[in-house]
């Protein structure tokens, strides 16, 4: 990982930028307002984010009966379930399938899951064509690259970017595009995947929940697609986390009120699918074959560990969406599936956190993710958890370990610490850029060798010299 | 006393003691205080930031109320000191007593001295910086906004997003120098929308990340001040 370096990247682009701040205060706006409006159905916001926190700690404290119910459940359904340790796993197990099947073609919605397996290099390298439908992962798949939010997969792009990239993968001449285009530019993608719905032989899609009372997958979206996806072609195949089950239906329509208006700040998606089984007699659509894949991928390891509260999460990128950190990047900064806070939590216990030692340090402790999470989960004292822990395991750089031992030994010997502190008041001072006339003892600090990060934007105000316990003292022996 | 206004801004804790000391509270600064040790768990160093938390349980523990003229610092005391010694049951007691003493200083004068009424003499405008612990953590909205609109001449400007993060995170704004800056970058353009005299805060760490941003960018009349300087009526306009 090299965060820190892809971080000045983004934060040197100027056509992201000019992205992320477009996005930044529609995604806020729309959830403060969907919040807003809860109390117009008689609904608290704060009662309802303690009951979504409270279904998925029921679901996660009994995991393994949950999803045996699911199981059994999707069985009498008829559908199939499979079991797959890892994503590698995971990805072999649809690609078995697909060759089972005679699948020349496979169209996706709605899975982050399926960037965790790498599913559509697996299926590419078996001579399987992956097609992503959900209209941002589309532009991204054109573009060759990986979703940057995990709701708004190309919200790192701008009008411009796509319409380049529809002309040249959609093949006619480029045209200059407003917003007002929008429509027009959204109906040319339907009318390409259209094609793509009716020719594919297999439909994979994740889940926003697994119902277990029922067998049923759960999907919420806004376009439309997930409703192809998921039953034009003859095979479904649902890949999904292992923690995403939830007990019962009435669970659902909870975790509902909280889910969109966290995310997009609508009371409710367009779509909200229940999927239960495959297409039985006398029914005209619905696949003649559902697969479940449920995936552990290092979810089974944070039950009962101090990380368990991170699988309650359920998907809504609204830690992101308010994280000042994540809108000055964009989320391929993260350098894996998920970004932002969740990213930087789930990213190290995913991939390990010693493979992840920048994430939870890139955020300014703010908490802004905290107070929207809908179901609660503490971020920031899991990100501070797993910088405790890479303390504990000495993954920090040696500067950094030796600062912080030298600092706590001085904070211990309060006579040094005032000699310390008054050295260094005047050493600042001495920093100081001439005044005006040349003098020394100017007001700021342009380049600052200690701290070099700090100066790369900003003057360093310099101290006025004597430290306030200096002059606290001279005052009392006046 | 916190590291920062120690250091860097040693007028602040002279108007916070200036503002204690008019509403009868007789303020003592204990001579062997330092720092909380915030910095050091923020960075996951426990150890460190536990050996500090006792230390300053041990000095604080003798006084009626810990007044902090800092958010973030008092938010450490408030927060993370139970926390941080939950697991020794005996300085898990003394934690908890020195928490619910400890108030940051808008929240002690609103509580302490809710007739209070400024010194100050103050004309001019001024918008209002939410710090992040100070918010999120305490709960410091109003406190200082109702302290400030006492002083007659004084005009408080809500800016856009005032209650985002400034970028300033202690170490995050070394560590993430640039990104650091693109945030701040933002405060900037919001304070500069309105147009206010004075920005003002509760945390010298987010003021001097502010001000540091302003001056860069070329604004050299906005001025950044923390609340108590202007409450003790000493910032000559």
């Amino acid at each position: 990982m090299f965060f820190q370096q892809r971080a000045g990247d983004k934060v040197r682009n100027p056509v992201l930028q000019q992205a992320l701040q477009k996005a930044r205060p529609l995604f806020v706006g729309k959830r403060a307002k969907g919040v807003a409006a809860l109390a117009e159905d008689g609904l608290d916001g704060e009662r309802l984010r303690d009951a979504c926190a409270e279904i998925r700690n029921r679901a996660l404290a009994d995991l393994d009966v949950w999803l045996s119910l699911f199981e059994e459940r999707a069985l009498a359904s008829g559908a199939e379930v499979l079991w797959a340790r890892d994503g590698e796993e995971a990805a072999a197990l649809v690609v078995a399938l697909a060759r089972q099947h005679g699948v020349r073609k496979v169209v996706k919605s709605k899975s982050m899951l399926s960037e965790e397996m790498h599913l559509n290099a697996a299926l590419a390298a078996a001579g399987i064509q992956p097609v992503e439908t959900d209209l941002g992962e589309y532009i991204v798949q054109l573009a060759g690259e990986t979703p940057s939010h995990i709701i708004a997969p190309a919200v790192h792009k701008t009008l411009g970017e796509v319409e380049a990239l529809f002309a040249e993968n959609h093949g006619r001449p480029q045209k200059t595009r407003n917003s007002a285009d929008i429509p027009e530019m959204t109906r040319e993608a339907r009318g390409v995947l259209r094609e793509h719905f009716l020719s594919a032989e297999m439909g994979v899609s994740g889940a926003n929940f697994l119902i277990a009372e029922s067998g049923t997958a759960a999907l919420v979206t806004n376009e439309g697609n997930g409703r192809m996806v998921t039953t034009l072609p003859p095979l479904h195949v649902v890949v999904t986390g292992i923690e995403k089950v939830i007990p019962t239906l009435e669970d659902f329509a909870t975790l509902m009120r909280m889910l969109p208006r966290s995310a997009t700040g609508q009371s409710i998606s367009n779509y909200v699918s229940l999927l239960t089984g495959t297409r039985r007699s006398g029914e005209h659509d619905g696949p003649q074959k559902t697969v479940f894949i449920l995936v552990d991928n290092g979810r089974a390891d944070l039950l009962g560990s101090d990380y368990q509260d991170m699988l309650r999460c359920i998907r809504c990128g609204a830690c992101m969406n308010h994280c000042p950190v994540y809108f000055s990047l964009g989320g391929h900064a993260y350098g894996w599936v998920y970004p932002g806070p969740m990213g930087s939590v789930l990213t190290p216990l995913y991939t390990g956190i010693e493979n992840a030692v920048d994430l939870p340090q890139a955020t300014t402790g703010c908490n802004q993710c905290g107070s929207v999470c809908p179901v609660r989960i503490p971020l920031p004292k899991l990100m501070h958890r797993l910088r405790e822990t890479q303390v504990e395991r000495g993954l920090r750089p040696l500067g950094e370990r030796l600062t912080f031992k030298a600092w706590g030994w001085l904070a211990r010997q309060p006579r040094l610490y005032r000699l310390f502190s008054r050295i260094a008041a005047r050493y600042l001072g001495w920093l100081a850029d001439p005044a005006p006339d040349g003098s020394r003892g100017g007001r700021r600090i342009r380049i600052f060798g200690l701290a070099p990060g700090w100066t790369v934007g900003r003057d360093l105000p310099v101290p006025p010299g004597p430290t306030f316990h200096e002059r606290y003292a001279a005052r009392k022996r006046v | 006393m916190t590291c920062l206004v120690d250091l860097m801004r040693p007028e602040v804790g002279f108007a916070a003691l200036q503002l204690l000391e008019r509403v009868g509270c007789t303020v003592v600064v204990p001579d062997g205080q330092t720092c909380c040790g915030q910095p050091a768990a923020s960075a996951g160093q426990r150890a460190i930031a536990v050996a500090l938390a006792k230390k300053a349980v041990a000095e604080l523990e003798g006084y009626e109320r810990v007044v902090v003229p800092s958010g973030s610092c008092a938010e450490h005391i408030c927060n993370g000191y139970p926390q941080l010694l939950a697991d020794e049951p005996a300085w898990a007691m003394r934690a908890q007593a020195v928490a619910g003493a400890t108030r940051e200083l808008s929240q002690f004068l609103a509580e302490h001295a809710p007739d209070f009424s400024p010194a100050g003499d103050f004309s001019g405008s001024v918008t209002y910086h939410d710090s992040c612990k100070g918010l999120r953590g305490l709960g410091i909205k109003q406190q200082p906004r109702e302290l400030l609109a006492r002083l007659p001449g004084l005009k408080l400007e809500e800016m856009p997003e005032c209650e985002e993060c400034c970028g300033f995170g202690g170490a995050f704004s070394v560590k993430y120098g640039e990104v650091s800056t693109r945030i701040v970058d933002r405060k900037c353009e919001s304070i500069a929308s309105v147009g206010a005299d004075v920005v003002a805060g509760g945390d010298l760490g987010c003021l001097l990340n502010i001000e540091g941003r302003l001056r860069r960018r070329g604004d050299e009349t906005t001025r950044v001040l923390h609340f108590a300087e202007i409450l003790a009526g000493e910032v000559a306009k």
